[in-house]
């Protein structure tokens, strides 16, 4: 038998001590931590209101006599094909500054419609930067756009004005 | 061996380094509790967000009074009566921004407070609503408008990107080719004094637009009328111009009046001055017209539907074809607008005065356009 047995006690005391400060922190850390909402989504706040203006911007027309940047790039791209036009573009206006330098935003675009035929809702990619990586988090802006286009599964020949819906997801290197 | 006291247990050694342990993580954990603490980035944040949607989709607001003025309209000695800045054309265009409000707003001095919106105390009780600093920057065209401070170098602020359009304002421009494609230098009568008058038709300008982004709507946005070329008309002849009267026609109840112009700001600009010239004033090759949005506003609040900018030249000499497309009657000094031009009793024109018609013609009128811009705002 051991004569001296204080050993025994420093351990029980070092996992008391340690067991009582973690449920401590604990408990401070769940009654102190306020959630605020700017705190964590200010950035995709500020991304999605820039993606969103994008695209409104985009499909304002220059004069009244004329259609949107956006409508034209969508009634003349054939469906499939990446638009190099809207990529400038769009890239140009959501990494522009007024100071010198450029943002480092990345996206892709995507045309979601109504295919009358199948009754369901069909997609198709027109534009991006790259693809989204593993752990990257990305914001969504959309747009509804009116387009003069005959679609897939529209069932008639030649252009219907329609809605179609642009979505962009968004996000920084 | 009964004397231990010298010896370090080893069980010791673990409690400790639990304990450690524990201890280290738990301090690592601080930093995180104070981070609610720290909320004056996000406070920067949503005071520039609410800057920028103020500015960009929202029009402004002045004073309460009638005739109606934007308040883009008020002068450096009556800013007062604005209220709250936005650039916005109207309320049911955001994104959109009036060139003539992205003009006053970025008419900033810190000096001189009849020269401009004085940074910060103007800015902060129309705009920003804080006791904050801040900066808003425009690009457009290639160039960076500002108003505020100088972006902190070494410390966080909030901000906000708003991708734009800016209006443009209307223009025309009336030179020798477009003169003598309209019949106006074809007069034969071999005189000294020739008029020339341009037709504000409001009615139809409001009414054949209406989408306000797109629309000229003299009482809102300032139109610029270039008249140039003169010197090619008369060689070796010296031009004077004397006088211009503005002629409104009312329909309902029917009225035509004409008046002289004696607003100071809106005198015309002479052969490529800066500054506004009082009349009678010599011009050598041009005249530029860009009238005060006031002057016409008091016109349309009163009913005005069409209203006639009337040129006088008088010549050194006598001579025919030069710009003149107004038979004025009886004479200049007693202008009766029924009869030079639109009897609103009747509905006859004067077939003899062929105005130029400042419409959406574009062979007429550039148009408005939308270009686009970054207005950028920051906070701390």
């Amino acid at each position: 038998m051991v004569k001296n047995d204080g050993g025994q006690l420093y351990t029980i005391e070092g996992f008391a001590a340690a067991l009582i400060m973690i449920i401590t922190a604990y408990l401070v850390v769940n009654a102190t931590s306020v959630y605020t909402a700017g705190d964590t989504h200010i950035n995709d706040m500020q991304l999605e209101a820039l993606g969103s203006d994008a695209l409104r911007v985009m499909d304002i027309p220059v004069s009244k006599d004329e259609h949107s940047m956006l409508q034209t790039i969508i009634e003349d791209n054939d469906i499939g094909v990446n638009n190099l036009t809207f990529g400038t573009t769009f890239s140009s206006l959501i990494n522009n500054q007024t100071e010198s330098g450029r943002d480092h935003i990345q996206f892709t675009t995507n045309v979601s419609y109504y295919n009358i035929t199948k009754g369901s809702v069909d997609s198709y990619l027109l534009n991006y930067t790259r693809n989204l990586r593993g752990g990257e988090h990305s914001v969504r802006a959309t747009k509804w756009v009116i387009v003069n286009k005959e679609l897939p599964g529209d069932g008639v020949t030649g252009p219907l004005n329609r809605a179609v819906l642009v979505e962009v997801l968004l996000w920084r290197d | 061996m009964t004397d231990d006291s010298g010896v370090l247990s080893i069980d010791f050694i673990v409690g400790f380094t639990i304990f450690l342990i524990a201890f280290i993580w738990v301090l690592s954990m601080i930093p995180g509790l104070l981070i609610g603490l720290q909320a004056y980035t996000i406070d920067y944040d949503a005071v520039a967000y609410r800057t920028g949607v103020m500015l960009v989709e929202d029009p402004g607001e002045q004073v309460v009074a009638y005739p109606y003025y934007p308040w883009q309209s008020y002068g450096d000695l009556e800013k007062e009566k604005v209220i709250r800045f936005g650039l916005a054309v109207s309320r049911d265009t955001p994104n959109i921004l009036s060139q003539d409000k992205v003009n006053r707003f970025f008419c900033v001095t810190i000096s001189d407070p009849d020269a401009g919106f004085g940074y910060p105390k103007d800015y902060k009780d129309r705009l920003i609503f804080g006791d904050y600093r801040f900066n808003i920057s425009l690009l457009d065209k290639g160039q960076t408008l500002s108003a505020g401070d100088v972006l902190p170098v070494n410390m966080s602020y909030g901000n906000i990107r708003r991708i734009v359009k800016i209006k443009s304002n209307s223009n025309a421009t009336i030179d020798y080719p477009y003169m003598a494609n309209h019949s106006y230098i074809d007069n034969v009568d071999n005189v000294s004094t020739h008029v020339f008058s341009i037709h504000i038709n409001n009615s139809k300008l409001l009414g054949e637009v209406i989408d306000p982004a797109y629309q000229i709507d003299p009482s809102r946005e300032q139109m610029t009328i270039n008249i140039t070329d003169l010197e090619q008309l008369q060689p070796g002849v010296t031009v004077n111009l004397t006088a211009i009267k503005i002629c409104t026609i009312v329909k309902n109840p029917p009225s035509a009046t004409c008046s002289p112009l004696t607003s100071n700001n809106s005198y015309p600009y002479v052969d490529g001055s800066d500054t506004r010239i009082p009349m009678p004033a010599t011009v050598n090759e041009n005249i530029s017209l860009r009238f005060d949005t006031q002057y016409f506003n008091d016109r349309i609040s009163a009913g005005a539907g069409d209203i006639f900018i009337v040129i006088k030249f008088d010549l050194s000499e006598s001579r025919p074809q030069f710009l003149n497309n107004t038979q004025v009657l009886p004479d200049f000094n007693n202008m009766d607008a029924e009869t030079t031009f639109f009897n609103p009793r009747t509905g006859i024109a004067n077939p003899n005065s062929t105005p130029f018609d400042y419409n959406y013609h574009p062979d007429n009128v550039t148009q408005p356009l939308l270009r686009d811009a970054i207005l950028e705002v920051a906070v701390w």
